[in-house]
């Protein structure tokens, strides 16, 4: 008789959970990614470029404050098999439903436009000009939704999330001061300076977003993860937190240890950064640089308009879904396609200087969303008759309330900031 | 015609003319009638729930209702559970439109007001789901009753006639209370109900499949997505699930099986009767993706010396899917396939001819690891309506059949 030794079951034990783990990753990891956007970009560009090191400690905030709030919807999903979107409806009905999702079309249309300038520009490092980068970009994306099935769909995102790494080799070639970045991680630096607090607010209000919320259910939800699972699927959230903001790090020391370090200048845009970093950190740096800019701007171009079709659709009781036909969803594909074609002709059409107040309305727009939509998470998500014995407890909640409400009183004080600056 | 949007908040008073408060929600008893709305229930200015019950409303208008007693009459006898609320239950709620075989969600539910001697009663008459019924929610209590009316009036309606409407209730218990089947589901096409399978969420599918006939339920998840199969008998209990893969063709469930974690397929086999499970068993070897993957084994094989009367014989104790049979297969010993007799030649032939000389040619085969491409084409270029399957030895395994490869041929699309 032989016995098959410990460390063999271990073993087997082991390769079994990281293949259940391999089978429910994607949701969170896909959402925190696209998370990291044209937008995104920008605003560590420039907390990087204006304040150096000092702003890094910021992130570990923010990655818990996001861990809580994506944690909730996944876990909200997994319970109820139903989009946020859905919830929503049934609770507070077809007004409130209605008007949500008719101020996310808007939002995400901003934001859609974002993004096809974030192409834009990334790729006019390259030289190449805007009438072929953004029409060519449009269609790829388009057809990779509609053509493709949901499985290539995920894999091609999850490959668009690798190519992050680009950030993180640029950020290495710049040659940051190690021991400086790591102090400005651990040691908050807090400065009266309303410049300095409107950066901070800006960076979380890039990285927390009502779209994320309605996108990571509905996503967890299509995977038809159970509770089971749930434990790999909390990592898989917790993961993709973590990955945004080591993407956003390195990012901030990328034009920390260049633009910073050689005297600060002023940058307008994620690709003014990747110029800057060309005459600092060589060329190298500068296409890594650009590149990934395009990868972020191209993903979420494509994951945007899809999330916001599929999350107005549930909301409103339409017919949705890539696996059916468009005369079977035909208000899916319209949205879809409408987002995608209005977002890159505004880009295409309007000059610069008219693109700005569309993006700034849409970053406005999700200011005001995003109380209402976390408001409603909490509500929904201790509800005894849904959520079961996995609502909240006691201390989540305190610590879900309190996040909460830093975010709301951060995103007014943006709001506060964006309209009606002479009362700051 | 009186919608519930115009319905909700409608100012109550009793006989004497005295407010009462305002309708918050009706409710009809399906154990009664399962059209007349039994209960009306009135939030009064205390923030108390009322109820009160059809025989003492005496009228009821877009204006206001009006009951027929003094408040202190007022009684109601409320069954605590089994009652479908307007509010609650039905508005906002998906449901399954057994006619059109969709699932909606409610915008409106549309009524009729019935003068009834002394009293007024309420019917339900459909759910509303089109353009006027979203116009009414949004602009409901902003402008007033009759000028929302004449702003929908323009606008396209989409109503599903009550007795159509079939409520999803995931908890077994409340559904019986409810008087809420889904025997009318079970008669419709097993495509059309996998279609309605597929737009409900998770828990709502289990209870559909719960409540249908293992072959029902069978023919049903056989044409969901794959992934859909998957989360769907992984929420049921391992002995229904293996009532249902029992029942779908071996080759389907093979398929379903592979994707289940190994120790759900391992109960689920457990729980299947011995020969099913062998079959699936045997099939689960093969790997995905090449012939031995899509063929099944319900086929009908008999000795190359027999007749064409032991092959009806072999016919009618088939026990697998009739319909998808469309010819006998011959092999010698130890199993290796030699000819193959379509069905029609056995229509057309004496009883006593040996099945051999019925068909001159060798039938055409796959080994079983050919990959997809190689078994599409073969269906292409030889016109065939199924093909067998066989080893190395050319020793028969299985058959894939055209419409397997007609789905192949669309999943590559």
């Amino acid at each position: 008789m032989f016995t098959i030794p410990a460390t063999w079951t271990r073993f087997k034990r082991w390769k079994m959970n990281a293949l259940i783990f391999l089978s429910v990753l994607g949701p969170g990891i896909i959402t925190a990614n696209v998370d990291n956007d044209a937008g995104g970009i920008y605003t560590y560009s420039v907390a990087g470029a204006r304040y150096g090191y000092s702003l890094l400690w910021t992130l570990i905030p923010i990655t818990v404050a996001l861990i809580v709030v994506q944690e909730m919807v996944a876990r909200m999903g997994v319970v109820t098999g139903k989009g946020l979107a859905d919830l929503i409806r049934e609770e507070y009905g077809f007004r409130t439903t209605f008007v949500l999702m008719a101020v996310l079309l808007l939002t995400n249309w901003g934001n859609t436009v974002s993004e096809f300038a974030g192409l834009a520009s990334g790729m006019s490092v390259f030289h190449v000009s805007r009438f072929i980068s953004v029409p060519l970009g449009a269609v790829l994306v388009w057809l990779l939704v509609v053509r493709g099935t949901y499985r290539v769909v995920e894999k091609v995102f999850l490959m668009a999330c690798f190519f992050y790494v680009s950030y993180l080799i640029s950020g290495f070639i710049a040659h940051p001061t190690w021991k400086q970045a790591a102090l400005g991680t651990i040691k908050p630096a807090i400065a009266f300076d309303t410049n300095y607090l409107y950066m901070i607010i800006g960076l979380v209000g890039t990285t927390i977003a009502p779209w994320m919320q309605f996108y990571l259910q509905a996503a967890v939800v299509e995977k038809g993860i159970k509770m089971k699972h749930y434990v790999q699927s909390r990592w898989d959230v917790i993961i993709g937190c973590i990955i945004v903001d080591v993407v956003a790090f390195f990012i901030i020391i990328a034009c920390a240890a260049t633009i910073y370090m050689s005297g600060g200048r002023e940058i307008n845009s994620a690709a003014d950064a990747a110029l800057a970093l060309k005459p600092l950190a060589g060329n190298a740096a500068a296409a890594l640089f650009a590149f990934g800019l395009v990868n972020a701007s191209l993903f979420a171009a494509s994951i945007l308009p899809l999330a916001t079709a599929y999350t107005v659709c549930e909301g409103l009781g339409f017919e949705s879904g890539i696996n059916k036909r468009p005369h079977e969803a035909p208000a899916f594909y319209s949205l879809y396609t409408g987002l995608i074609i209005l977002g890159g002709l505004a880009v295409l059409v309007l000059r610069e200087s008219m693109q700005v107040p569309i993006i700034l309305f849409s970053q406005v727009a999700n200011g005001i969303l995003l109380p209402f939509v976390l408001i409603f998470m909490l509500r929904l998500c201790n509800r005894e008759d849904l959520m079961g014995p996995y609502r909240n407890t006691r201390t989540f909640n305190i610590i879900a309330w309190t996040t909460c409400a830093v975010i709301m009183i951060l995103t007014l004080l943006l709001l506060i900031r964006s309209f009606l600056p002479e009362y700051l | 015609m009186i919608y519930f949007t115009e319905l909700e908040n409608l100012p109550t008073h009793d006989a004497k003319g005295e407010y009462l408060g305002h309708l918050v929600d009706l409710a009809i008893n399906p154990s009664q009638n399962s059209f007349q709305v039994a209960y009306f229930y009135v939030m009064t200015p205390k923030k108390a729930l009322m109820c009160i019950p059809r025989e003492q409303i005496s009228t009821i208008s877009v204006r206001a209702a009006q009951t027929s007693v003094p408040a202190a009459d007022i009684r109601c006898a409320v069954p605590d559970e089994g009652l479908i609320c307007i509010k609650k239950d039905v508005l906002d709620q998906q449901i399954i439109d057994v006619n059109d075989q969709k699932v909606v969600r409610v915008i409106d539910v549309d009524f009729d007001i019935q003068p009834n001697h002394k009293h007024t009663e309420l019917r339900i008459v459909a759910v509303n789901v089109g353009a006027a019924a979203a116009a009414r929610r949004l602009f409901q209590g902003l402008f007033a009753k009759h000028r929302i009316r004449t702003i929908t009036s323009v606008l396209p309606t989409k109503t599903i006639p009550w007795e159509f409407v079939n409520l999803i209730e995931p908890d077994p218990a409340r559904r019986v209370k409810l008087r809420i089947s889904y025997n009318r589901l079970a008669e419709l096409h097993p495509a059309d109900l996998a279609d309605i399978l597929e737009e409900l969420s998770r828990d709502e599918q289990r209870s559909v499949i719960e409540s249908l006939d293992d072959e029902t339920a069978a023919d049903a998840v056989s044409e969901i997505p794959t992934r859909m199969q998957v989360a769907l008998l992984n929420s049921l209990s391992a002995g229904r699930a293996a009532d249902i893969v029992e029942e779908m063709d071996p080759d389907e469930a093979a398929d379903v099986l592979q994707e289940l974690p190994p120790e759900t397929t391992a109960e689920v086999l457990a729980n299947m009767d011995a020969e099913d499970a062998e079959e699936v068993r045997e099939l689960l070897g093969f790997e995905e993706n090449t012939a031995g993957g899509f063929m099944t084994t319900e086929y009908i094989v008999l000795q190359e010396t027999a007749t064409v009367e032991a092959a009806v014989e072999a016919l009618k104790n088939f026990s697998g899917t009739l319909e998808t049979v469309h010819a006998v297969y011959l092999v010698k010993q130890d199993l290796v396939l030699t000819k193959l007799v379509p069905l029609a030649l056995l229509l057309i032939s004496e009883k006593d001819a040996p099945l051999n000389s019925l068909v001159s040619d060798e039938a055409i085969s796959v080994p079983f690891h050919a990959d997809r491409k190689t078994v599409i084409n073969m269906f292409h270029k030889y016109n065939l309506l199924t093909l067998p399957v066989v080893d190395d030895n050319d020793r028969l395994l299985g058959v894939v059949t055209a419409d397997d490869v007609l789905e192949l041929v669309i999943r590559e699309k």
